[in-house]
């Protein structure tokens, strides 16, 4: 068990869109800088604590009341530092003058004494989380504010370990030889040009005209890895034969349909809940699956051929950059002999 | 090994609202219309099976077999195709005037589907889309035990089946791409939702009708009481549909073309109501044994809901006018009763309510019905 410490700030910058930039705010590790969508990985092990620091960004405030919701995880605490609450308290929602204000507790750039808000929760079960603004997150979740804990088994990087290189555990049908995490999302382009500038948008408007993987729309997806606000790639690299752990979450406000390529792969757990119990084997084969908001999935995939597939929202009317394919929530999977 | 001929063309829907809508189609011949879904393929598991695509319409076409291994096109293995550096097609694609050759062995019996793999934001709403079938390596319809969706002891045994394929139409981005003007997706609202091409009423007709020349197939379910009846679901289009057959449930025993079973252990479940996602199937079977009925017990212990019988302020109905399965009764003078024998109905449509409309008008979209008959020809509920 260990402590994992992540100072986070939001800032705003530029999304850069395969035929346009569009303004967003991100989470930013303090250390690197510079704000990112999807937010930072915070990889854990079972058991660990977390504690995520979301420290006031006075350079360049966004101008909201900011906070960090974390979905399914339990007796998440928070404090701040200088004001209520001082010492950890369990998080609740906030109202003002009985208008609620956030789904957690927050930071309120209007109050000189909030530094910092900090949030802790051990983490109790393997899987793939989401972490999200709570505080108006209508608007702030689609402009980015939303990132991915992964939590892996204890002996999940230890050779020899019944759980080395497992998603959740032996015996639960979730080992792996490539993982690769697939955030889901989608933008409306207009939203985000009137919301930086302090415009109000109407959120009844709200009509996404980019689709994105782990922040990148087709082909930027299939790029690598990068120091860039949009960091992570979506291209899967493997060899004929192995186990691809695909961890699909949907991040976005639409249930998104996702195509697995051509192959069929096993679902091994939903929400972070794996399929395997004592009792039965509840695991399922599938060739698409379809994630509605805030939903995941953790699969696995066989490659028999080698080739180049694409992964794909089967709504195929997201699979266009302005009207145009190819583009949107697209990716491949590159299998080699 | 059989061999299937699919012409790519265009053609011409009609819907009940009496709009005629261009749109692309797989034909069975080259004289043939262009038809919606494309012709029904029917394969057995283990048998190699050949399609032969010809591509009539003016940009490249393909076919992708989602969950088939080792499709070959013209004897190599699929692959991306792409001009001008740009993604064009998953798959082979045959150009404009040229023709394609694709095989693969199904390893899997089930429910699946083929669509054009071209351009695929534009082909598949434009209705290049149809079912596969694959046919278990044991299945013998003469029996049945070996009549069955996933094999012999696999506890899919059933009397009638029926696939039921959905889809949306956007009429404006049809007109578009008939008068070659940019297709925006940005754009896309549908007004037509289809079961098997049609919107409803025309769903309740039967197959092959002279008038529907380019929409071969109806979507009537029909049984008798304690049969199992088989529903292909396939979601063919771009959007997820919550399908629903009216006050009553079904055993989920497949998805995506694999049978919900981990060795011994049985995952199949009961749903009323199941979401079609988009390029994703499921398998059904339902049995009407309903309400205390038997053949030596008649009577059902509750009269069903005459509102569940009626559709809209039309004047019609599928109501016998008598509670008893079988028998016909006196029904207000002003409706219509389209009951043919006393038999049951249960409305089939999607839950999404806006989609049983026809451009918002009720009754229409997506919806057919359950249809229970006292005594029925076992030559219903078969495909081809």
């Amino acid at each position: 068990m260990a402590l994992i410490t992540r100072i986070f700030q939001v800032a705003a910058e530029t999304l850069s869109l395969p035929d346009r930039n569009v303004p967003f705010w991100g989470f930013s590790d303090v250390l690197f800088n510079k704000p990112q969508n999807p937010g930072p990985l915070i990889e854990a092990t079972t058991g660990d604590l977390i504690s995520i620091w979301l420290v006031r960004n006075f350079l360049q405030p966004v101008g909201e009341p900011l906070s960090i919701l974390f979905p399914g995880q339990e007796n998440v605490w928070a404090r701040k530092i200088f004001s209520e609450p001082l010492v950890y308290e369990p998080v609740k929602p906030q109202y003002s003058s009985g208008v609620m204000m956030s789904l957690t507790n927050y930071l309120d750039e209007n109050n000189s004494f909030d530094i910092s808000i900090d949030y802790i929760f051990a983490a109790n079960r393997p899987g793939i989380f989401l972490y999200e603004s709570g505080t108006n997150p209508e608007k702030q979740i689609q402009m980015g504010l939303y990132g991915v804990i992964v939590v892996r088994p204890v002996g999940n990087s230890i050779f020899g370990h019944p759980n080395y290189k497992t998603a959740y555990g032996a015996g639960t049908g979730s080992s792996y030889d490539v993982e690769k995490i697939l955030v889901l999302s989608e933008i409306d382009s207009g939203m985000h040009d009137n919301v930086e500038p302090g415009v109000y948008y109407d959120m009844l408007k709200f009509k996404p005209d980019f689709w994105v993987i782990n922040g990148r729309s087709f082909p930027d997806s299939i790029n690598d890895d990068n120091t860039s606000s949009q960091p992570y790639g979506s291209k899967i690299e493997c060899r004929v034969g192995e186990r691809v752990l695909l961890r699909i979450i949907n991040a976005g406000f639409q249930n998104h349909t996702f195509h697995l390529g051509g192959f069929t792969g096993r679902v091994v757990a939903e929400d972070s809940f794996p399929l395997v119990a004592a009792e039965m084997d509840a695991t399922y084969e599938k060739t698409g699956i379809t994630l509605g908001s805030g939903q995941s999935v953790d699969l696995i995939l066989t490659p028999e051929t080698p080739g180049r597939f694409y992964l794909y929202d089967r709504e195929y009317h997201h699979l266009v950059n302005n009207n145009v394919f190819p583009g949107g929530m697209m990716t491949v999977i590159d299998v080699r002999e | 090994m059989s061999t299937i001929d699919l012409w790519a063309k265009e053609g011409y829907l009609s819907t009940p609202d009496g709009n005629s809508i261009y749109f692309w189609g797989f034909a069975k011949s080259e004289a043939g219309p262009a038809q919606l879904p494309g012709p029904h393929i029917i394969a057995r598991q283990g048998e190699t099976i050949t399609v032969n695509l010809h591509n009539t319409l003016p940009e490249p076409v393909s076919l992708s077999f989602t969950g088939q291994r080792g499709v070959l096109a013209d004897g190599n293995p699929v692959g991306p195709q792409h001009q001008n550096d740009q993604l064009v097609s998953f798959v082979n694609h045959a150009e404009p005037g040229d023709s394609i050759t694709y095989t693969f062995t199904p390893s899997h019996p089930g429910t699946f589907m083929y669509e054009s793999g071209t351009y695929p934001h534009k082909q598949v709403p434009m209705g290049l889309y149809g079912g596969l079938v694959v046919r278990p390596i044991d299945y013998n319809p003469d029996i049945q035990e070996y009549k069955t969706v996933y094999g012999y002891g696999t506890d899919t045994e059933y009397d009638r089946e029926y696939l039921l394929i959905t889809g949306e139409i956007d009429p404006n981005l049809h007109q578009a791409v008939k008068e070659e003007l940019p297709y925006h997706t940005g754009s896309y609202l549908p007004r037509y939702w289809t079961l098997n091409g049609r919107c409803a009423p025309d769903t309740m007709f039967p197959d092959n009708l002279d008038y529907l020349p380019h929409q071969p197939y109806g979507s009537m379910v029909m049984g008798q009481p304690g049969e199992r009846i088989l529903m292909r679901y396939i979601g063919a289009g771009v959007s997820n549909h919550p399908l629903h057959p009216h006050g009553n449930h079904a055993r989920v025993v497949g998805r995506d073309g694999r049978l919900l079973r981990n060795g011994s252990g049985d995952i199949s479940f009961k749903r009323f109501t199941v979401l079609v996602g988009a390029g994703q199937t499921y398998d059904l079977i339902y049995r009407w044994d309903g309400l205390g009925y038997s053949p030596e017990n008649p009577i059902p212990t509750t009269l069903p809901d005459r509102r569940n019988m009626g559709i809209g302020d039309a004047g019609w109905t599928m109501w016998s006018g008598s509670p008893y399965l079988g028998r016909k009764g006196d029904i207000p003078v002003e409706v219509v009763s389209y009951n043919e024998f006393g038999e049951y109905y249960f409305m089939l449509h999607s839950h999404e309510e806006l989609q049983i409309t026809n451009w918002g008008e009720f009754p229409g979209g997506m919806m057919t019905w359950v249809a229970i008959y006292p005594s029925l020809s076992p030559d219903v509920g078969t495909l081809l």
